[in-house]
């Protein structure tokens, strides 16, 4: 075997795998799908060879392209990643639109294939169809006669080899981060990542920017390799080959792009060698086959084996022990179930009926250590007013097209009450929650949060400030595990973001264990301990509705706004999940919670209000509402 | 419509159905039946799955254990097209029309399966009961309001004239007066005319005036069943309908 | 002017045989919400088909007949076997945009595999050339023009006054409510993929005729082209395909008057890219 042989497979393995992480990283980890991903491997080779080459009057002045600086390794390797990075910049604002998956496929191949259009007819640019050419190659200058020596060549490889192990440790160490785990949050469910308040945008463009700058680089060094560079190198069937890569050897998985790399682009061509190659065959039957044979791949593995051959490891976390939680002041024993409790005496009509004040059940002192959980670290003071009023709505109204889905209304949440938010469908419970929560503008009205109208601030930000939602349909993330789905909605995080997770274990090491902390703790109490490390999405209807409450808690709410917590839940899982609800309040929670499941309300919520038609109807407890006229009137009538 | 009620009419039998959509059951257990000649409701609040069992009546929603007969025919987990072949007529609460396609073309559709020749006097038969609609048979189905919608889509089932009628809150959305009227004209009309009527209703007191036997589904249970005569003077329906009931959330289990 | 209806002509000979095209595709993606990458695939095998007809010394027209078989078979096997058995799993329109794109693999380099990376063409007579102010159009291209007003006319005549076309209408507005009034969709939707393959064959049949000569890989700049007309019109819109068809197939040709020829797809490509950012429901379809 022949050592430029060698040689040859080890240089473009290296490329290819560069690439197949790169793209890995965009689509694997963050969900990106980016057909136009060649684009920026074809602008990293550019760049290096306009860095590289002489001005373009050189060499006889048969090529005609922009730039020609002739500057000296390793700047034109430098400029390529550069130059990946930058292209993959405006791509950042295609991918926040609402735009179906298959639509913004074709639009971003056919970007792809209309920049290849352009670059081989416009031939001032970078010389057409033909590309450029004699390139010069890293320290040696540039003499095309001169054939480079081995021993030179092997410095070169090791060097090459080196660079992508580089890639490799650099991609890995953003990737197993809080800052990956928010990735793949992104990935399995890009709006309620958001609404936990990560940054989209900041995230994809960090992705694009990063994938583009890897793909970049990888063009940059085939480019001094081969000497040469034409759009030849990277039609659209570029990308479809990565793309095939990164989905045979495992889309997630870092080894799986590597061994997607070696197994296609660098696999097909090197079977080709051993095929016994004779005159009567026609000369393009083995490429058209080998072509065919990708086609069959990529469907085959996308049929039979979809997570590819090495698939997505999951990220084990241990649950911390009971001594470690002790430690930080956690109670780890589960509170028992309350009672349910009498009747009240109320006078005169429904409404305000919470003049003395006082929550029908007896709210222990926190402990010292509760205490600072209940108040949470929220940045923001904000405090309850004397009546010990959390959240207050003052003549909200909501419009929709000339229709009033919520009319005027106005009610106060008291500290440590399980308020019930009840009514016929389209009285417009949800619409009202979503004003409270932030996730839906109001037309008119205030809320106010703690004594501070927070109208107008943004729903993740209300969050940070301790005011929570939890969401109606099933919104976990599927392909994290149960613990990361809890640690990932933690608000501070040094590992969350880009450079933070550069940084290491080492940075962001204590913020990350005292968030398993307290997520261990809440899968001790709600009974999920056993499933910490089970994906979220093996779960049961009722177990991931546990997953969505514990996540919420993680916030360090001091108020839950709740979206039919038990919707679809066994009953006898649905009253554990009220009497811990009941616990919480205990414990100086406050929460107010829509439900349909009327009997729910009559075991543990105190008070109810009832919604019609979008305006308040009726507040006391369910026994109360269900001898009011206008309130049996409101369900019956429908 | 043909007088003779007891040939032209298709009983329903749904014993124990339960049925969800892929995780855990929506709704468990649940018998109901409905005879020729009679209006059936089924009451509740939003939630408890009433609209869920009606499409897994009809084979959208898949049931996992229990059965369904038409006309003493089992038609469990049947493909929709099938079940409307075997005289079913079902009409959805929403994406209850083709919008893209005109008032006339609506009513072919539900006339898919005649004969050529009897379409066109179906449709006039159809028009007849809803003679508002006779006015704008070229009209884009999208184009039309929201009552006009529903008349649409009743008419769109009637072109077949099947011996079960499932209605889902055909009344919804519809103004007060208009719903009324809707019930009890058209939808008793159904049952005066031999077809066996299963009705989803929101509102409980106007479908209960029109219904033979009702109904009342929570938390994806039967909580109670009655003629509306029974049910209105029992203080259970209110504490039933209301969500307060003989037995507290999950003390079956303990 | 001779120059720039010269090339009016050869705009509205392009807009003809987009227009077979466009339709088939639209209708495809309207009734089995498929974005079908592999139809240029399709396409060209069907021109094959033809042109191993022809190369046999029969008429390329009898050819063509051949190749509407082809396609309408083709079609009915790759939506059958490989697109409905994906969506019946759930697979996102991402994923149906890769399995397409490996489709489009598999046919077209299994053509090249067969046929050999040479450029072919068909052994026919262009006719008589017709003359009438700058227009100069051979009688074979004013036959294609006459084929794709007939093609516009039967899928006019098949969507409004035929049983199946309304059928087809109506499941691709709501399958489910289709299936409620009994009608077999699973029927429907394979006599749609029948039809528009018969199309798609059909299209690249007279592509290849126009084009003079080609091979495997001609139609792949041609896919977008329709892709331009067909989210122009409105992806799942028949007659937005036409309109679509005809405005790229003009803007295109006329184009080559004032821009270089090379860049002459250009406007294609950014129409489409404008459609996609701006209107992604076309200019016929509902507002998004």
């Amino acid at each position: 075997m022949n050592a430029f042989y060698v040689i040859n497979i080890l240089v473009y393995a290296a490329v290819d795998a560069m690439a197949c992480l790169g793209l890995n990283q965009q689509f694997g980890v963050a969900g990106v799908t980016n057909f136009g991903f060649i684009i920026f491997q074809a602008a990293g080779g550019y760049a290096a060879a306009i860095l590289a080459l002489p001005h373009d009057t050189a060499n006889g002045g048969f090529q005609s392209y922009i730039g020609g600086w002739n500057l000296p390794f390793p700047l034109p390797w430098l400029g390529a990643a550069v130059a990946g990075g930058l292209v993959a910049l405006p791509f950042a604002f295609l991918f926040g639109r609402r735009l179906r998956g298959d639509f913004a496929a074709v639009g971003l191949l056919v970007t792809a294939v209309l920049l290849n259009l352009l670059v081989t007819n416009y031939r001032p640019l970078l010389n057409g169809d033909a590309g450029l050419s004699l390139i010069p190659t890293p320290l040696r200058g540039q003499n095309m006669f001169s054939v480079e020596s081995l021993g030179y060549e092997w410095v070169f490889t090791a060097g090459i080899i080196v660079l992508a192990v580089c890639v490799f440790a650099f991609l890995r160490r953003l990737t197993e981060s809080p800052y990956g785990r928010s990735l793949r949050a992104m990935r399995d469910n890009d709006v309620v990542a958001d609404s936990l308040g990560k940054n989209l945008l900041s995230m994809r463009t960090a992705m694009l920017v990063t994938g583009g700058a890897v793909a970049g680089l990888s063009g940059g060094i085939l480019v001094t390799y081969i000497t040469t560079w034409s759009p030849a190198e990277w039609g659209y069937a570029e990308t479809v080959v990565l793309f095939a890569a990164v989905i045979i050897g495992g889309a997630g998985n870092q080894w799986g792009a590597v061994l997607g790399a070696v197994l296609v682009p660098v696999g097909f061509e090197e079977v080709t060698r051993y095929i016994p190659t004779s005159n009567n065959l026609p000369p393009n039957l083995i490429p058209s086959l080998e072509w065919v044979a990708i086609g069959v791949l990529i469907i085959g593995f996308l049929w039979f084996r979809p997570q590819g051959v090495l698939p997505e490891r999951k990220r084990v976390i241990a649950v911390a022990a009971p001594a470690a939680r002790r430690a930080t002041g956690w109670q780890s024993d589960a509170t028992p179930p309350l009672s349910v409790p009498e009747t009240r005496e109320v006078g005169g009509d429904g409404r305000q009926q919470n003049a003395s004040g006082t929550s029908p059940r007896p709210v222990p002192q926190p402990t010292a250590g509760e205490g600072e959980r209940a108040r949470g670290d929220s940045g923001s003071p904000g405090s309850l007013t004397s009546a010990g009023v959390v959240l207050e709505a003052v003549g909200l109204s909501r419009e929709f097209g000339g229709v009033r889905a919520v009319n005027d209304v106005s009610f106060t949440v008291r500290q440590g009450t399980l308020t019930g938010l009840i009514g016929p469908n389209g009285a417009g419970k949800s619409t009202l929650l979503a004003m409270l929560a932030g996730t839906l503008p109001v037309s008119s009205g205030k809320v106010v949060y703690l004594g501070q109208d927070v109208t107008s601030v943004p729903a993740f930000r209300r969050a940070r400030m301790g005011l929570v939602r939890t969401f109606q349909l099933a919104s976990e993330f599927k392909r994290l595990t149960v613990m990361e789905n809890l640690v990932s909605s933690v608000q501070r995080n040094r590992g969350d973001s880009f450079f933070g997770a550069m940084g290491g274990r080492r940075y962001w090491g204590a913020d990350e264990a005292a968030a398993v902390v307290r997520a261990s703790a809440l899968l001790e109490r709600f009974g999920l301990a056993d499933h910490a490390n089970s994906y979220a999405g093996d779960l049961s209807g009722g177990q991931r509705r546990l997953v969505e409450i514990m996540r919420a808690l993680m916030a360090e709410p001091r108020m839950l706004l709740l979206d039919e917590p038990m919707a679809g839940v066994h009953p006898h899982l649905a009253r554990r999940i009220g009497n811990e609800l009941v616990a919480l309040c205990a414990e100086g929670m406050t929460i107010l919670m829509v439900e349909h499941e009327l009997a729910i309300m009559d075991e543990f919520c105190d008070p109810v209000v009832v919604m019609a038609e979008g305006a308040v109807l009726a507040e006391g407890t369910m026994q109360q509402l269900r001898g009011r006229q206008e309130v049996v009137e409101a369900y019956l009538v429908g | 419509m043909s007088a003779d009620v007891t040939l032209r009419g298709l009983p329903l039998r749904a014993e124990g159905i339960t049925a969800g959509y892929g995780g855990d059951p929506v709704i468990r257990d649940i018998t109901v039946s409905a005879d020729p000649g009679q209006v059936v409701s089924l009451v509740g609040p939003n939630g408890s799955g009433k609209s869920t069992l009606l499409k897994s009546l009809v084979g959208i929603v898949r049931v996992s254990s229990g059965t369904v007969t038409v006309g003493g025919r089992q038609v469990t987990n049947m493909a929709p097209e099938e079940i409307a072949r075997a005289g079913v007529g079902y009409v959805p609460q929403v994406d209850d029309v083709f919008g893209p396609l005109t008032v006339r073309e609506n009513l072919e559709m539900g006339g898919y399966l005649l004969r050529r020749g009897e379409v066109a006097g179906r449709i006039d038969k159809v028009l007849t009961v809803f003679p508002r609609l006779a006015g704008m048979v070229g009209r884009g189905a999208a184009k039309l309001s929201g009552g006009e919608r529903k008349m649409l889509a009743m008419g769109r089932v009637l072109m077949l004239d099947p011996g079960l009628f499932l209605l889902d809150e055909p009344t919804a959305n519809l103004a007060p007066a208009i719903a009324i009227a809707l019930l009890e004209e058209h939808v008793r009309g159904l049952a005066a005319g031999g077809a066996a009527v299963l009705i989803v209703e929101q509102r409980a007191k106007a479908v209960l005036a029109i219904s033979d036997h009702t109904y009342v589904l929570g938390g994806g249970e039967v909580r109670m069943e009655g003629t509306p005569a029974e049910l209105s003077v029992s203080p259970e329906f209110v504490e039933s309908f209301l969500g307060g009931r003989a037995r507290p959330v999950g003390s079956a289990e303990g | 002017m001779t120059l720039f209806l010269a090339s009016v002509g050869f705009g509205l000979v392009t807009a003809s045989v987009l227009a077979i095209a466009s339709v088939g595709f639209t209708l495809q993606f309207g009734v089995t919400d498929v974005l079908n990458l592999a139809y240029g695939a399709v396409m060209i095998l069907s021109a094959y088909v033809a042109y191993q007809v022809n190369a046999q010394g029969i008429s390329v027209w009898i050819g063509l007949l051949a190749a509407v078989a082809a396609g309408s078979l083709a079609s009915v096997v790759l939506n059958g076997v490989i697109y409905t058995p994906f969506q019946r799993r759930g697979a996102t329109p991402t994923t149906m945009v890769i399995v397409s794109l490996g489709m489009t693999l598999i046919i077209e380099f299994g053509v090249a595999a067969v046929a050999g990376g040479v450029g072919v063409s068909y052994a026919m007579g262009n006719g008589p050339t017709f003359r009438a102010g700058g227009l100069n159009l051979t009688g074979v291209q004013l036959i294609v023009m006459v084929l794709a007003v007939v093609v516009m006319a039967g899928v006019h005549v098949l969507l409004r006054y035929t049983k199946l076309g309304k059928a087809m209408r109506a499941t691709a507005a709501n399958r489910t409510l289709a299936r409620n009034c009994g009608i077999r969709t699973g029927r429907v939707i394979t006599a749609t993929w029948a039809v528009t393959g018969a199309l798609c064959g059909l299209a690249g049949t007279v592509f290849a005729i126009d084009a003079g000569s080609f091979d495997a890989s001609s139609t792949d700049l041609f896919l977008v082209l329709i892709l331009a007309a067909v989210f122009l019109g409105g992806p799942g819109q028949a007659y937005g395909a036409m309109l679509g068809a005809l405005v790229i197939g003009l803007a295109t040709e006329v184009s080559a008057v004032f821009i270089p020829a090379d860049y002459k797809y250009v406007i294609a490509f950014v129409a489409l890219l404008i459609m996609l950012g701006v209107r992604p429901t076309g200019l016929l379809g509902a507002r998004p």
